[in-house]
């Protein structure tokens, strides 16, 4: 007998449960936001580089920034304010704004400047080289560069530094004024370099909301503003923006599918009841993700709470197949052993995603699996427990009747089936444009105006492609450096033949031993300087030992070791060259950015002619690989799960003739998905998949709960009340995300939304048993 | 904002007043003067003689032109300055990068065009003389440019400047003779002394 406190008790219980699910959920779950952890394991050494540079490097870790609104003067201010606060910020590897900073080579590094610099390439420290030197030292005293020049003049009077400042400038730097960059449009340009990676949207969005809280606490900032743009920049954006659009469209929904189920259940305890096993299941998914993995990805869970929307459906069946004076639990005993087929067989086909071998297709399977019986074990054990005895007949719903008698009247033909099958595998075979969209960006696509601006920004400021890398490959770092230089003629060769702009190579930043010693062997001795020093400045008006910290560096510079990149890359200008160089267990690889690649057949041909020793890595092209190689493992994980799904149900029902009444119209209702989808010229992507899946879970228990024979007509009623109730909150759901903007949303919804269609259709058409007389 | 000192211009015997002097210095543009410029500096044993010709076209354009002893070509336009030396392609940089410099050359060229608003923004003005041997002389009012220059020195007779000397803050010092002192006759070694006499007129023709 159920009294109001065992019912209360029953409710508590299951809350307090749910509530400290969540808490040690919320303790234990780590959630990440790299795209990388939801990738399949790299399979080729492009991919694996893809894997390790995807937001990593150099290229896509930067941000490009512009001042306007304000007089040049104030907006150069503003530059140089933003770019001091900025190298105090830990989120950046370097910011760069055009204003040259003597102070950058720091003292240590400063005798090594006759080794960094190209001069003693083409020059030899003697007496004619040094008295032109001194004579142009004379000059710049005399002259407006005289007060940035004195304080460098005793020490450096060939002004190494200068050319060293010069060199390390980017390949084409925007035009200077006021001292800091300046874009054609007058805009103050900055380059920011974020530590974190770039497709990792919680440590750019960090990075960029300390961008804007260091501008806006400049002082004048007044009317300028500051626009960022790059790929970090874009990842931040889409996030948002389908958050924003996703939150939006749940809201509406969730208020639709409220007022549904009023409508159909006239009880706002049930309602709120209804939701408890969905509630469960969820949280029961992330516990088993904490429990078995310690860490999800963003997608993991986003993908997994779509799947769970089947389980919506368990509750639904159990209120609407309430007969009129039954208690709840004879109700669920009746429904039970369909309903755990129907959740059995999902479970089931979710085993195969977990034999995938992807991470997070695995994690996907583990939620799902876990969610999926929770609810389901919840529907039949508790919720009956906790509904108000007091409820209306689904059965007795006003037009419910009618709707039964149309349905039954509705003509079946057995040749249609087999004509749609036909049809469909004609027109999948005849539908225009690719089969698969392997570029996921086309799914969250960046809005055409700021690309225009990005790559407007990208030109003015030089900064590199993010689509190619020049790879370079050698035993160790110095091998890297020297190859770099070997290969730098060849390249200036295709900059001047204009199949790229620009080519960044690490041998820029610091050339190999080999270079520094042979510079270094060019450096005279102390007395030799000396001499030669005196002899250049004999008619020149300098104080005679004006000179003697060049002496000193001289010297010192003779005896130094070579500048390694481990060293140099400690440096605070060596981070540029760090993230250029990369370690890997057979050797090391160095990454050229280029800029405005405009004829990447003739780079390729460039690179065949090293005998692979460079190569050029399309990141674009290795990324849809990556796409392509992950598709194929959830096509062959798919294809398992429907194996395993028609076993499950042929051995739930034992019998091959009722099986193939469900089996066969969720099928053909998916194909017809795919033909719609495909003849509309829309390319499969991963979302189109999940949601295929998620389509097929719907349509399994269409068709069971159809194919179900019936004792009576007000159990066909029911059943009808019960699948109708499923469809039109389904279609309300995913019918508007269909609607939305961005293609990512629409890809699932329209997906989901056909399918729901589809599924019902064919159900009635193929799986319902003939009709019940009262 | 004018020292105490100074009285108007148009006193007869008068001495001179800095507001006014500036203002009489105002010069339709473009204004060309030849000159000779003496470079002391800490890290010359001798001082560096230059000559050339000075080109004023209007507020914050300045040229300057040297012909002896080498040949160079200096264009200041808004912040940025361009140095051209023989056939080489000209060295262009900004002011900015060195602030205290574009302030120097924005007195500088308020000072040709007559404008004593502007130069006093940047400097403290005060004046000294009569109206045939004016002195004029500016206190950067900024620190930055105070920590570089010390202090502008103009000697001038009527309205025509002679003589600017730049104090810089290491100790250099840079004299510019225009006018009716650009072609005087130097010794090869000239000591701040004997220049400061010539602009002062003590030594003058």
């Amino acid at each position: 007998m159920r009294t109001r406190r065992a019912v209360f008790s029953v409710l508590m219980l299951w809350v307090l449960a749910l509530a400290a699910v969540a808490l040690f959920a919320l303790q234990h779950l780590h959630i990440s936001t790299d795209l990388r952890s939801f990738m399949p394991p790299p399979q080729t050494a492009d991919q694996q580089l893809l894997m390790d540079q995807i937001g990593e490097g150099p290229g896509s870790r930067l941000l490009l920034l512009a001042i306007t609104g304000a007089p040049e003067t104030m907006l150069a201010e503003l530059s140089r304010g933003l770019a001091d606060a900025l190298h105090k910020d830990t989120r950046f590897e370097q910011v760069v704004n055009g204003a040259f900073d003597a102070s950058a080579l720091d003292e240590q590094l400063l005798p090594y400047r006759y080794l960094l610099s190209p001069t003693l390439d083409t020059h030899t420290l003697d007496a004619a080289y040094l008295g032109e030197q001194l004579q142009q030292r004379v000059e710049d005293l005399a002259s407006p560069a005289a007060a940035l020049l004195k304080p460098l003049l005793a020490r450096d009077p060939t002004l190494e530094v200068l050319a060293l400042a010069e060199r390390w400038s980017p390949p084409k730097p925007p035009a200077v004024r006021d001292g800091v960059w300046f874009s054609s449009a007058g805009e103050a340009l900055l380059l920011a370099e974020t530590r974190g990676a770039g497709f990792d949207p919680a440590a750019q969005g960090a990075a960029i909301d300390a961008l804007e809280a260091a501008f806006h606490a400049l002082p004048n900032v007044g009317s300028a503003t500051l626009t960022v743009s790059g790929p970090g920049y874009f990842t931040v954006l889409i996030n948002a923006k389908t958050r924003g659009e996703a939150d939006r469209i749940g809201a509406v929904s969730t208020l639709g599918f409220i007022l549904l189920l009023l409508l159909a259940y006239r009880s706002l305890p049930a309602l709120l009841l209804a939701g408890l096993p969905v509630v469960s299941g969820g949280l029961a998914g992330i516990a088993a993700l904490a429990l078995a993995f310690g860490s999800a990805h963003g997608i993991t869970l986003a993908f997994g709470f779509t799947l769970l929307g089947v389980a919506q459906e368990y509750p639904i069946r159990l209120l609407s197949h309430r007969r009129a004076g039954e208690d709840a639990l004879t109700s669920v005993r009746a429904l039970w052993p369909l309903l755990a087929t129907a959740i059995a067989s999902a479970a089931i086909a979710y085993l195969a995603f977990f034999a995938s071998g992807v991470g997070g297709l695995q994690q996907l399977a583990v939620f799902t699996i876990a969610g999926l019986v929770v609810a389901g074990l919840s529907t039949r054990y508790l919720l009956p427990r906790v509904l108000p005895v007091r409820f209306r007949d689904a059965a007795a719903t006003p037009g419910l009747a009618a709707a039964t008698r149309f349905i039954d009247r509705v003509p079946r033909p057995r040749w249609l089936p087999w004509l749609l099958l036909i049809v469909s595998l004609i027109a999948l075979w005849r539908a225009p444009g690719p089969l698969w969209e392997n570029d996921l960006a086309a799914l969250t696509p960046v809005p055409q105006d700021l690309l225009l601006r990005d790559a407007k920004l990208r030109g003015e400021l030089g900064a590199p492609d993010v689509r190619y890398l020049l790879v370079l490959e050698a035993a160790d770092a110095d091998g890297v450096l020297a190859l770099s230089e070997s290969l730098a003629p060849s390249l200036d060769g295709l900059v001047k033949t204009a199949a790229l702009d620009a080519v960044e190579l690490p041998s820029r930043y610091l050339p190999s031993a080999a270079t520094q010693r042979a510079r270094q062997v060019k450096l005279p001795g102390r007395a030799a300087l000396a001499v030669a020093l005196a002899d250049a400045s004999r008619d020149l008006p300098f104080r005679p030992d004006l000179f003697t910290p060049f002496l000193d560096d001289v010297e010192s510079a003779r005896t130094l070791t070579p500048l390694s990149a481990e060293t140099f890359a400690r440096s605070p200008l060596g981070a540029r060259l760090a993230s250029m160089l990369v370690q890997r267990d057979d050797g090391w690889l160095g990454l050229a950015t280029l800029s405005g690649v405009r004829d990447a057949g003739a780079l390729a041909a460039f690179t065949t002619s090293t005998q692979g020793r460079a190569r050029l890595l399309d990141l674009k092209g290795a990324s849809e690989s990556l796409v392509a190689a992950y598709r194929e493992r959830i096509l062959r994980a798919l294809g398992l799960a429907l194996v395993l799904l028609a076993v499950t149900v042929i051995v739930a029902l034992r019998s091959w003739r009722r099986a193939w009444h469900v089996l066969a119209p969720m099928s053909l209702a998916t194909l017809l998905v795919l033909v719609v989808e495909r003849a509309s010229g829309i390319s499969l992507s991963l979302f189109h998949l999940v949601a295929l899946t998620l389509a097929a879970g719907l349509g399994l228990h269409y068709a069971l709960f159809f194919e179900r024979p019936v004792a009576d007509a007000a159990e066909s009623r029911r059943t009808l009340h019960a699948t109708l109730v499923c469809v039109i909150s389904a279609l309300l759901v995913f019918g508007l995300q269909a609607l939305s903007s961005l293609p990512v949303l629409r890809a699932i919804g329209l997906t989901v939304a056909l399918g729901v269609g589809f599924h019902f259709c064919l159900s009635i058409l193929m799986a319902r048993s003939g009709s019940v007389k009262d | 904002m004018l020292p105490s000192h100074a009285a108007p211009p148009d006193d007869g015997a008068g001495k001179a007043d800095a507001a006014a002097l500036v203002a009489a210095l105002k010069r339709d543009v473009p204004a060309r003067t030849p000159y000779t410029e003496v470079r002391f500096s800490g890290m010359l044993d001798r001082p560096l003689i230059l000559h050339g010709e000075l080109e004023y076209s209007g507020p914050g354009k300045l040229g300057k032109r040297v012909d002896t002893p080498y040949k160079e070509q200096t264009t200041i336009a808004g912040s940025s300055a361009s140095v051209q030396r023989g056939d080489r392609p000209p060295r262009t940089f900004s002011l900015a990068q060195a602030p205290e410099l574009e302030g120097f050359l924005r007195g500088f060229s308020a000072l040709l065009g007559g404008d004593a608003v502007t130069l006093q923004r940047d400097f403290e003005l005060s004046a000294s003389g009569s109206q045939a041997r004016w002195q004029l002389q500016l206190k950067p009012r900024d620190d930055r440019l105070a920590r570089r220059i010390t202090a502008i020195e103009v000697d001038g007779a009527q309205n025509a400047p002679r003589c600017f000397r730049t104090h810089e803050a290491d100790g250099d010092l840079g004299i510019l003779l225009v006018d009716t002192l650009a072609d005087a006759k130097l010794t090869t070694r000239p000591s701040p002394a004997q220049l400061d006499a010539l602009c002062r007129g003590v030594a003058a023709p």
